[in-house]
């Protein structure tokens, strides 16, 4: 962190989120806000609340419901010298805009030659655990973490979520940060004033010697969960908060892996191809390996879109009891 | 027909053994009774005598090379006799009733080191082809050996054995489908302690045997004993759980140094377990092994699941501390024997070969004269030194007495200042190595502990 005055006050997730963008946006008139809804209705998930009120329709804007265009024009302001944040709904609709994001604002330093850079911040609320089904409760982030260009984080607390953002706009690159919905109301300590937390760094959030897991937003609460109950059995579980998953930071995992010679990757996102993978092939390909006592394990989404059912909308994520079982299974050797 | 060579039941809980050397050649001639071959067991090295006069042919046994008892090593014609093929190891009715493989020695002719040669009946087992006579036509053996399979195991474990020059080959894994993980290599390296250690200092011995995940079984010997007493029991314990075998000060494989005190001793055991992490483990004591297992029950109760004690010292005064003084002081075959008829119900169970082990395992000066200041110190004046009634009846973890009725050494009454909540097992004609004489019994309670145990996790 640059700065970190002590003073810290307890808000909510999305609170946290509102004061970066309110301290962005005093401190700097270049930055604005550009998404569906975040206007006189204060955003679907109530983030940006009442900024219209003290910024102006200028600053806030509501744009059509058109995520390609949308995302075009906040593109298009980051290379004039606008810092602009552009919220989706949800960030399954961000699927709309993958030319802008993918083609367009990862690619455009590099094709330029450096002669221009693509400060865009893209909000993305996104996971399951709301009832809203298949289009609207998925987890993405992997998608984006695929390509150079781009930065990807994955906030877990009110805390981070306001640090990261700050970082976020600060950055000359474009950046994606995901939002979990079911953490929008979570509480926590959020230092005041301006801070950043670096984008591609890792926190432990758990210290622990037996098994090392490697978990992304909400999971690392389901984990930190896990955990608790895991100690007083007499196992304790080193959970790392990813917070980052573009770039990754390898040396808190590798370190990790080293010390407890196991390791599970937890993400909601789909199992298949996803970060868990990456995480287990960078282990496999370091020295760490040489650490390993056991085989890798990894949670995530099953083969399926989101359920509807919220019995199934459940079933189909990673819970606390599949930590328990992975992490008893592992220790055991029965993994 | 020539007269069968057995490998011999030397050792009251042998099972197989060893040859470390042949004292006569293939073809070689000896005299009845002379030197064939030297045995090697756990506890020593002995010499075999030849059961006939005769050459010996159809050697089957190379040195090194680990034999059921009771199985044939070679043959003995006698002079002028034809040299016939290689007898077979196929399965065959007994010629004539033999004493069974398992039984000691027949008290009317305890000649426990002498070869049996009466036809035993063995199992069968692949041997190597007759070196005597090998077929002609027989293609060269030269195509490789089958290789091993390959060794399933984590990387750390691989890492860690590669670093110790451990072979991995030799351990057995005790996670999924055999995987050898860093527990077993260090459980495997536990066993066989780099030779430089001095046996003056450092940690106690600790042998550890058998796989599992499930709770380890700690044994801890008695006065004058070592972990390879457990020899007949350990064979009998519940699968799934890891067998681990303490050597206490000056006793066995650990340093020989004595204790001045039980809470000394106390100490080192607890150190010991300290070690070992942190998981709960079940403890059968036997003896001192027993009141050192009340002493760590009453100091790290989250470590023990159950208490399992054999004949245990510390629950009254009485000891036959002469017997303790023999035994640690005894420096030869003829002065140990005696003493060691005392520990059981039926003297007959200590045959002359057992106490010849015995023996070997106590050649040792420094030892024994370390044994004998710790009988000094912790049985003054033929009484028992250390009460550990309280700390029994401060233990909660489920726990169960085996005491023999004949126990001439401590009397069995002693159990009798127990709480309520402790089992209490007397068994007739017993004395007091319940745990040899009752092996069958005693795995039984051992086990059923582990199962009271599962059923409250």
């Amino acid at each position: 962190m640059q700065s970190q005055p002590a003073a810290t006050r307890e808000m909510s997730y999305a609170e946290a989120i509102r004061d970066a963008l309110d301290l962005a946006m005093a401190a700097d008139h270049t930055v604005i806000l550009m998404g569906e809804d975040i206007g006189v209705y204060g955003g679907a998930f109530q983030v940006t609340g009442d900024l219209i009120h003290k910024y102006g329709p200028d600053r806030v804007m509501d744009t059509p419901i058109a995520e390609l265009g949308g995302a075009g024009v906040a593109v298009g302001a980051a290379l004039t010298g606008l810092k602009p944040i552009y919220e989706f709904q949800f960030s399954d609709f961000a699927t709309l805009a993958m030319e802008q994001i993918v083609n367009q604002a990862a690619k455009l330093r590099y094709m330029l030659g450096g002669a221009v850079c693509v400060p865009v911040v893209f909000r993305m609320p996104a996971g399951s655990g709301t009832g809203a089904a298949a289009q609207h409760s998925q987890s993405l982030e992997a998608w984006f973490g695929h390509v150079p260009g781009l930065k990807v984080v994955q906030p877990s607390t009110p805390h981070d979520a306001k640090g990261l953002l700050l970082a976020a706009l600060a950055d000359p690159d474009p950046v994606l940060i995901f939002e979990h919905k079911l953490l929008y109301k979570l509480r926590g300590p959020v230092t005041e004033g301006h801070f950043t937390i670096p984008i591609g760094t890792a926190e432990v959030r758990r210290a622990g010697r037996d098994v090392t897991i490697v978990a992304t937003s909400i999971m690392v609460h389901k984990s930190l969960e896990a955990a608790d109950i895991l100690a007083a059995e007499g196992v304790e579980v080193e959970v790392i908060d990813l917070r980052s998953i573009r770039p990754i930071d390898r040396g808190a995992v590798l370190a990790s892996v080293r010390k407890t010679g196991r390791l599970i990757c937890v993400h909601e996102a789909v199992k298949t191809l996803g970060i868990g993978a990456e995480i287990s092939a960078m282990v496999a390909e370091s020295d760490a390996f040489d650490y390993l006592d056991a085989p890798i394990l990894r949670l995530g989404g099953a083969e399926t879109p989101i359920p509807y059912n919220p019995l199934l909308e459940a079933a189909v994520v990673p819970q606390v009891h599949d930590i328990l079982r992975a992490v008893r299974d592992l220790v055991a050797g029965r993994a | 027909m020539p007269v069968e060579v057995i490998m011999p039941k030397v050792d009251m809980d042998m099972a197989t053994g060893r040859i470390a050397r042949w004292h006569v050649a293939d073809g070689g001639r000896v005299e009845k009774n002379a030197a064939l071959f030297d045995i090697e067991t756990d506890k020593a090295t002995m010499e075999v005598e030849a059961p006939a006069a005769g050459r010996l042919h159809h050697i089957r046994a190379a040195t090194g090379e680990d034999i059921p008892v009771g199985q044939p090593v070679a043959w003995l014609y006698a002079d002028g006799e034809p040299l016939g093929p290689a007898p077979a190891l196929a399965p065959r009715a007994p010629a004539s009733v033999a004493p069974s493989a398992a039984d000691p020695a027949p008290a009317t002719a305890p000649s426990p080191g002498r070869v049996r040669t009466a036809p035993v009946p063995v199992t069968p087992v692949p041997v190597a082809p007759d070196p005597v006579a090998p077929d002609p036509v027989a293609p060269d053996r030269t195509e490789p050996a089958p290789t091993r399979p390959a060794v399933r195991a984590t990387p750390l474990a691989r890492r860690l054995a590669r670093e110790r020059a451990l072979d991995l080959g030799t351990v057995k894994g005790s996670s999924l489908r055999g995987r050898v993980t860093r527990s077993d290599v260090e459980a495997a390296l536990l066993r066989t302690p780099p030779p430089s250690a001095s046996p003056a200092e450092g940690e106690l011995a600790l042998t550890r045997a058998g796989n599992g995940d499930r709770t380890p079984i700690l044994l801890l010997h008695g006065f004058a004993a070592d972990s390879a007493g457990w020899a007949m029991l350990e064979g009998l314990l519940p699968p799934g759980h890891p067998v681990l075998k303490l050597d206490l000060p000056a006793h066995g494989r650990s340093p020989r140094q004595p204790v001045a005190s039980f809470a000394d001793l106390a100490q080192c055991a607890r150190r010991a377990i300290d070690g070992l992490g942190d998981g709960p483990l079940h403890l059968v004591g036997h003896s001192l092994g027993g009141a050192v297992a009340i002493a760590l029950a009453d100091t790290r109760p989250r470590r023990v699941a159950s208490l399992t004690l054999i004949a245990p010292a510390g629950l009254g005064p009485e000891i036959d501390a002469a017997v303790l003084a023999g035994i640690a002081r005894a420096s030869r075959v003829e002065s140990l024997a005696p003493w060691l008829r005392r520990l059981a119900a039926d003297p007959d169970l200590i045959t002359d070969a057992y106490a010849r082990a015995a023996m070997a395992a106590r050649q040792n000066l420094t030892l024994r004269e370390a044994q004998s200041a710790m009988a000094a110190d912790l049985f003054p004046d033929g009484t028992q030194g250390f009460d550990l009634t309280a700390a029994l009846h401060r233990i909660r973890a489920p726990t169960r007495i085996a005491w023999g009725r004949d126990d001439a050494i401590i009397p069995w009454r002693h159990a009798l200042r127990a709480p309520g909540r402790v089992g209490l097992h007397l068994f007739e004609s017993t004395g007091h190595l319940p745990h040899i004489e009752r092996p069958h019994e005693i795995a039984m309670l051992v086990m059923e502990m582990t199962q009271l145990r599962a059923a409250s996790d």
